[in-house]
C-alpha cells in the first residue's frame, strides 16, 4: 500500500516539494468549515472561535478559499477552550469522506484502505496514515504531518470516529477495530465509550489502529442502500484533485526522508543541504513546526526499530547496527527511552 | 439580559443627577482638609457595590416582580449611599434636612423592598426547583450543562452517583443506573444534518423526562446515549420502566424540519443495579451498565438490521 519511492539509483531518497504549516491547502467547504458551522451551533461564540486565526466569518462563503494547517490547529485550539469543545471531534465523522466519492467504490476494508491513502491528504491533511503488518494484524500508525503537539487526542478522535463509523456503514456490522492512543485516558472518557467503544488503549506506544488481518477481505454489502444518499453530495470535487498533488507535510517529509535513508545514516547539515537549506533554517522550521531533528529521527529509528523487531530472523545486534547504535544495549536504552518497555517484552 | 432594563437604569441614573445637582446647588464644598478620605473610601465602596450588584441582577434577570422589587431596593440603597457619600465633600446649612431624609429615609426603604424581592426570590425558585426536578438532585453544577438537552453531562452523574453511592450503602438500599442509547443515530445525523440530530437529542431528552418519575434523574452521557439514575427501585420495576421508555422512544415520531416527514428511532438499554455483596463505584456501575447496554446491542442486532 506504499506509494512508489522515487529515489537515485543507490536507493538515496531525495526530498520532494513539501507543504509547510503556514500552506493554505486545505478546502474550507469541507470538514474545516462544517466544523466552523457545528461549533457556532453548539454554543461557541463566532469571535472565540476564530480568534488569531485570520479567518473571518463572511469568508467562509468563498468556495475557494483554503485553510493552511497552521490555522486549522489554532481554530482546534479555540474550539477546546470551550468546556464541550472536544466533543465536537466525534461528530464530525460524515463531514470527513464526503468530498471523496471514489471511497464508495470499495467492495472491502482493504480496498477501501488502499482508495483512502491515495486521498489521504484531502480526507485527513493533519495526519497521515502508515500501514504495517503485524503478525495477524493490520496496524494503522497515524503520523503528524505538522507539528499538532497537544492537539493530537483532537485529530486522532476526528480520524477514528470518521473511520470506525464510515466502516460500519459500509460494511453493514460494527468492524472489531482497536484503537492505540499515546495520551492519558481523559476527562471526557464518555465520549470515547459511546463513539470508539471500549476497545481503546490508552498511554500506548503510538498512536494506531488496528484490525485483524482477516478483516481485510470480508466483502461489504453493494453499496445500494448507499446509493440514495450519495446523491444529496453530488458535489463535483475534480478540481481538488488537480490542485492539491500528493504533497507530504513538512514533518511528513522529513520523517520520511529520515527513515528511507537510514542506511545512510543522516544527520542534521546533510538534511539541510538535501532539503535546500542552511542548517539554521532547517532548525527554524523544524521549530516551527513543534519538532526538532532529534526528534524525528528518534521518531524514523523508533519505528523502525518496531518494524525489524517484530519480523523474525534479525537479531537486536543487527537492528542496532542499521540504525546507527555502538551496541545492542545502547539500542535498548533507546527503545526503553521511546517507548517505556524493553525490546524483549514486544 | 441588560438591555429588558434599559429604562430602569436610565431613570437610576437621572435621579442621581439631580441629586448630585442639588447637592451642589443648596450645600457648599468643603475645604480639603476636613474631608475625612477612610469615610470616603469605605462608604463609596458600599456604594459602588450596590451598584455592581443591581447590574448582576438586572443582567441575569428577565423583567418581572421578582426583579422589579430586587432593582428598586438595591436602588434605593446606592441612591441613600450616594448621597451619604456626597455629604463627605458637601455641608449643608443646619436649616437643610432633605439630605437626612435621603440618607437616612432611603437606606430602611431599600433594605425593605430589597427583603422583600428576596422572599419572593425563594419562592420562585422552589417553583423552578420543581421545574427542574428530574434534571438535578442534591446539588448544583452549571458548568456540566449540556447545551442541546439541557440535561447534566457525564461529570455531573459521575460526582452524582458518587454521593448517592454513599448514601445508599449507608442505609442499605438500592440505585439503579439504565443507559439509554439510540439505535443507528449517526444515520440520522448523516441523513438529515447535525442541527436535525441536535433537535432530535433535545426532543428526545424532554419525551424522556416525561416517561419518569419525580424522583428519578436524566443526565446526557455523551452522543445520542442518556443516563437515568432510579432511586430504591428493584430489578423488576426497573426493567418495567426501561420496557415502557423503549415503547415510547419507538412511538415517538419526530419531525423533521424541512419535509416534515416523521424520522423513528429505536433504543437499545443497559440496566446496572447496585451489588450488596461488594461496594460499588460510580465508575464500576458506568461500567457494568455499558457492558449490559453492549450486550443487548448485539442481541438485538439482527432485529435491528431488519428494520434498517
Amino acid at each position: 500500500m506504499n506509494p512508489d519511492i522515487p529515489t537515485t539509483p543507490d536507493g538515496y531518497y531525495l526530498p520532494q516539494a513539501w507543504r509547510e504549516i503556514d500552506t493554505a491547502f486545505v478546502h474550507a467547504d469541507g470538514w474545516p468549515g462544517n466544523l466552523i458551522k457545528l461549533a457556532c451551533t453548539r454554543g461557541h461564540q463566532e469571535h472565540k472561535l476564530l480568534r488569531n486565526t485570520g479567518i473571518f466569518l463572511q469568508d467562509l462563503s468563498h468556495k475557494a478559499l483554503q485553510f493552511s494547517a497552521a490555522q486549522l490547529l489554532q481554530l482546534i485550539g479555540n474550539i477546546l477552550k470551550h468546556p464541550a469543545g472536544h466533543e465536537l471531534a466525534f461528530l464530525l465523522c460524515n463531514d470527513l469522506f464526503t468530498k471523496s466519492q471514489t471511497l464508495e467504490n470499495a467492495n472491502n476494508v482493504h480496498e477501501f484502505l488502499e482508495l483512502f491513502t491515495k486521498d489521504s491528504y484531502a480526507i485527513s491533511p493533519l495526519l497521515s496514515p502508515h500501514f504495517h503488518y503485524e503478525k495477524e494484524r493490520l496496524v494503522i500508525y497515524w503520523q503528524d504531518n505538522f507539528g499538532a503537539a497537544s492537539l493530537m487526542p483532537f485529530l486522532l478522535e476526528m480520524i477514528f470516529t470518521a473511520l470506525q463509523i464510515y466502516t460500519r456503514r459500509r460494511a453493514g456490522y460494527q468492524l472489531p477495530w482497536t484503537y492505540h492512543v499515546s495520551h492519558h485516558k481523559p476527562a471526557y472518557i464518555e465520549q470515547y465509550q459511546v463513539h470508539l467503544g471500549t476497545q481503546v488503549l490508552f498511554n500506548a506506544r503510538s498512536n494506531a489502529m488496528s484490525i485483524a488481518r482477516t478483516e481485510l477481505y470480508r466483502s461489504w454489502n453493494p453499496p445500494g442502500s448507499a446509493t440514495q444518499i450519495a446523491q444529496t453530495f453530488t458535489i463535483d470535487t475534480t478540481h481538488q484533485k488537480i490542485i492539491a498533488p500528493p504533497m507530504r507535510g513538512f514533518l511528513h517529509e522529513i520523517y520520511y526522508y529520515l527513515k528511507t535513508n537510514i542506511h545512510h545514516n543522516p544527520h542534521l547539515e546533510k538534511t539541510a543541504q538535501d532539503f535546500g537549506m542552511s542548517s539554521a533554517s532547517l532548525k527554524r522550521k523544524l521549530q516551527k513546526h513543534n519538532s526538532s531533528f532529534q526528534q524525528q529521527f528518534d521518531q524514523a529509528r523508533k519505528h523502525l526499530a518496531l518494524d525489524w523487531l517484530s519480523k523474525e530472523g534479525i537479531t537486536q545486534e543487527e537492528v542496532a547496527q542499521h540504525l546507527h547504535f555502538y551496541d545492542a544495549a545502547n539500542l535498548r536504552r533507546a527503545f526503553k527511552r521511546w517507548t517505556g518497555q524493553l525490546p524483549g517484552k514486544l | 439580559m441588560l438591555k429588558l432594563h434599559q429604562w430602569k437604569l436610565l431613570a437610576l441614573g437621572l435621579i442621581a443627577n439631580i441629586l448630585l445637582s442639588a447637592n451642589f446647588a443648596l450645600g457648599d464644598t468643603k475645604r480639603w482638609d476636613v474631608i475625612n478620605w477612610l469615610d470616603v473610601v469605605s462608604e463609596g465602596g458600599a456604594t459602588l457595590l450596590a451598584l455592581v450588584w443591581l447590574l448582576l441582577i438586572l443582567h441575569s434577570r428577565p423583567a418581572g416582580r421578582v426583579t422589579q422589587w430586587l432593582s428598586l431596593g438595591l436602588s434605593c440603597i446606592f441612591l441613600a449611599g450616594f448621597q451619604d457619600w456626597l455629604d463627605e465633600f458637601i455641608t449643608f446649612p443646619e436649616a437643610a434636612l432633605w439630605d437626612h431624609w435621603v440618607e437616612s429615609g432611603l437606606m430602611p426603604i431599600g433594605l425593605a423592598l430589597l427583603t422583600l424581592g428576596i422572599y419572593h426570590w425563594h419562592q420562585e425558585q422552589i417553583a423552578i426547583n420543581e421545574q427542574l426536578r428530574k434534571r438535578e438532585r442534591l446539588f448544583r453544577e452549571h458548568r456540566g450543562l449540556d447545551f442541546i438537552t439541557q440535561l447534566n453531562g457525564a461529570a455531573y452523574l459521575r460526582k452524582q452517583l458518587q454521593q448517592e453511592l454513599a448514601t445508599h450503602y449507608r442505609n442499605q438500599s438500592s440505585l439503579t443506573l439504565v443507559f439509554i442509547d439510540i439505535d443507528y443515530f449517526d444515520d440520522t445525523n448523516r441523513r438529515y444534518g447535525h442541527q436535525e440530530g441536535d433537535r432530535f437529542l433535545q426532543a428526545l431528552g424532554e419525551f424522556i423526562l416525561l416517561n419518569i418519575r419525580g424522583n428519578d434523574l436524566l443526565c446526557r452521557y455523551a452522543g445520542d446515549r442518556f443516563a437515568l439514575v432510579l432511586p430504591n427501585t428493584g430489578r423488576l420495576m426497573t426493567e418495567a420502566l426501561a420496557a415502557e421508555i423503549t415503547r415510547a422512544i419507538r412511538h415517538f415520531a419526530f419531525k423533521s424540519r424541512m419535509q416534515g416527514e416523521s424520522i423513528f428511532h429505536t433504543a437499545s438499554i443497559g440496566i446496572a443495579l447496585t451489588d450488596s455483596h461488594q461496594q460499588d463505584t460510580a465508575d464500576s456501575l458506568i461500567e457494568r451498565a455499558t457492558v449490559a447496554l453492549l450486550h443487548a446491542k448485539e442481541k438485538r442486532k439482527s432485529v435491528l438490521d431488519q428494520v434498517a
